[in-house]
């Protein structure tokens, strides 16, 4: 081994030892204290509290125009607030600059400089200021390395795929070693299938890195397939903040019960409460649910069943609920299959079922059925708001 | 109709659309064919027959100082106010693509007026103007009054080329840490190129070819295309062809640049910045 890439090895090792230490979990790397932001008259974003822990992953979720996107330019500083506060590390960085910040982003469709090449766009925040052009080569190798970019570093950027692209765009972004990376819908300029194997790469380089990521999206399987912690957003509000777990069988408002998709609701009243169990009147009849909180006859309430915790059969089977629908159509999502059925009132339901393909092709359309399911997996919402 | 009389008619069709468009250029190119091949006829008057090929117009044009002066005067005159026009064009530019402030339209709508006015009122009015505070009859006086003129035409070709930029490069850069002028020198700038070449290159053309700005605030120190016109007066000599084919050289070097630079640009499709 030449002299030349013995150095090269160790300067790559302690690099790299330097980017993945990290920091026990326990500290708070991002607050965002009591934030809201107006244009004008109109008012984008309501108190938003949120802090974020080391080495979190915690993705940003909500339709288009629910502020997310906002909410992380505020972050990186490239949009001012109205009111509020916004802390890295402990340090209070509402007024600071955005040069100032170190809060890189990866943009939606990359952003990357068309006239630099790979290696020069990955250097881009070394080259600013104080960094000697010594100490900046080793560092590009050492990130190239972690993004698997060394072939590429001499490419223009018209030359790379959109993988590869997005590649850049992180090695670039975390090439000042910084707290907390923002990404921004990463994922939505790339092909489907190249999609899921970065939200893996991208999931295995957060925990390498042991910094916090902040994600935003829309899309939900990119969400609950990385997050530790998600924060689902509709019209400039935090609706609720979890684990995808708590997201997925505790939804805290009607809006995240209804984005989340896997979710049937049923509007009724509650006409009967015996310890934990509620039972409610729906149209579609009566359903019983389990609640710890108090609700008293007369309440306007919504149950809400996960669509995986529904039995379909074509004989009615003993159960606490049931109820009588027809099938509409069904969708096959690998082993998964989505049947959509429709009640005697007209109500939509919708059942995923994991099962053998052939099993689905005997339920004829139209087909009468009877959905089951237990009381524990009947959730109540109070009134909507 | 048979099938061979179809395949006549279309051929037919086709032979008289290209003899259309050679008669097209033809007629286009033909007085500045003449003029190129005039400049080496070795007769003083452009008639015919063709008495001889000769060098001779050009070594009087060598040894004739006004025009060569002239031509030197133009060759400093036009690189200058190009250039600094183009220089303010790219910030007043930028400027209008990134910020919103009161009184954008009408200050847009303010920079365009200079080219909707006829070159012969605005070539009094800077007379007048620059008499009054003594700046007229020289080359400065030029220079100013291509400056002005020239500006709304950098800032148009360079405004299209910014519009195509994606605002989160910019915005990426700052995100890196970059300054706004770091951001500007490093990742605008470079993006602006195109654009910048394109308008210094139509901006020297311009200046280059101007007449009657020129010939009103010139004075004793003329560019060519004044020059030229001084000399006409004078005498008729195909010395005039001579420097009509070097004219005519220099502009299409400089249009072929252009085309080069520009072409691409306009072809582009402007890039919607994010929200």
């Amino acid at each position: 081994m030449s002299h030349a890439s013995i150095a090269q090895t160790t300067a790559q090792a302690t690099a790299q030892t330097t980017l993945a230490s990290p920091i026990p979990m326990t500290t708070t790397d991002l607050e965002l204290c009591q934030i809201a932001k107006c244009y004008g008259q109109q008012q984008v974003l309501h108190d938003i509290n949120l802090s974020v822990k080391a080495g979190e992953f915690v993705a940003i979720m909500g339709p288009s125009g629910c502020g997310k996107t906002t909410l992380l330019n505020i972050i990186a500083g490239l949009e001012g607030i109205s009111t509020g506060a916004v802390r890295l590390r402990g340090q209070d960085i509402t007024r600071l600059p955005v040069n100032q910040r170190n809060t890189p982003m990866v943009w939606q469709h990359f952003a990357l400089f068309p006239h630099l090449t790979v290696r020069q766009n990955i250097a881009f925040g070394l080259t600013l200021g104080k960094h000697r052009q010594r100490e900046i080569a080793p560092k590009v190798q050492t990130m190239a390395g972690l993004m698997h970019l060394e072939e590429l570093l001499d490419r223009r950027i018209s030359q790379l795929s959109g993988g590869q692209k997005q590649r850049v765009a992180i090695a670039r972004a975390l090439i000042t070693e910084p707290p907390i990376l923002l990404l921004d819908e990463p994922m939505s300029a790339l092909d489907p299938h190249l999609r899921v194997r970065m939200q893996g790469e991208l999931k295995r380089l957060q925990q390498t890195l042991g910094i916090a990521f902040i994600y935003v999206t829309h899309n939900q399987n990119e969400a609950f397939s990385m997050a530790d912690r998600i924060v689902v957003m509709n019209q400039g509000r935090i609706e609720q903040v979890g684990t995808p777990a708590e997201i997925y069988t505790q939804p805290a408002t009607h809006f995240v019960a209804e984005f989340v998709g896997n979710n049937n609701l049923f509007d009724g009243t509650v006409i009967e409460v015996n310890a934990t169990t509620v039972t409610v009147q729906c149209p579609q009849g009566k359903i019983y649910a389990h609640s710890e909180q108090n609700h008293a006859p007369g309440d306007r309430v919504t149950a809400v069943v996960p669509a995986d915790r529904l039995r379909l059969t074509p004989q009615p089977v003993p159960a606490q609920n049931i109820i009588q629908a027809s099938l509409r159509g069904c969708e096959f999502m690998g082993s998964q299959v989505i049947y959509w059925l429709e009640t005697a009132t007209g109500y939509e339901v919708k059942v995923m079922r994991q099962e053998a393909f052939s099993d689905s092709l005997a339920l004829p359309i139209n087909a009468e059925l009877y959905l089951s399911w237990e009381t524990e997996d009947t959730m109540l919402l109070g009134e909507r708001g | 109709m048979t099938r061979q009389h179809q395949s006549w008619f279309r051929h037919s069709l086709a032979a008289s659309g290209w003899v259309y468009l050679a008669l097209g250029y033809g007629l286009l190119m033909l007085p500045i064919l003449t003029l190129v091949i005039f400049s080496f006829e070795t007769s003083r008057f452009p008639t015919l027959p063709w008495t001889g090929w000769t060098w001779d117009w050009y070594r009087q044009l060598l040894s004739d100082g006004k025009l060569l002066q002239a031509l030197r005067a133009s060759l400093l005159v036009s690189p200058l106010a190009a250039g600094i026009a183009t220089i303010l064009g790219f910030f007043a530019a930028y400027a209008l693509n990134r910020f919103e402030f009161p009184g954008k339209k009408v200050l847009t709508i303010l920079l365009i007026v200079p080219i909707l006015v006829p070159p012969l009122i605005l070539g009094v009015a800077f007379l007048g103007l620059l008499s009054r505070i003594n700046l007229q009859g020289h080359l400065h006086s030029i220079l100013l009054c291509h400056v002005v003129i020239l500006i709304p035409t950098a800032i148009a070709l360079i405004t299209l080329r910014l519009m195509q930029m994606p605002k989160a490069i910019e915005q990426a850069a700052w995100n890196l840490g970059a300054t706004e002028w770091q951001a500007l020198w490093r990742v605008v700038l470079p993006w602006s190129i195109p654009g910048i070449a394109g308008a210094f290159l139509l901006a020297f053309t311009f200046s280059f070819d101007e007449f009657v700005i020129a010939w009103f605030v010139s004075g004793f120190e003329p560019t060519l295309p004044v020059s030229i016109y001084n000399f006409l007066g004078s005498n008729l000599s195909p010395a005039l062809n001579a420097v009509g084919t070097i004219v005519f050289l220099m502009s299409v070097l400089l249009l072929i640049g252009v085309e080069l630079l520009l072409l691409p640009m306009l072809l582009a499709q402007p890039t919607k910045s994010e929200p």
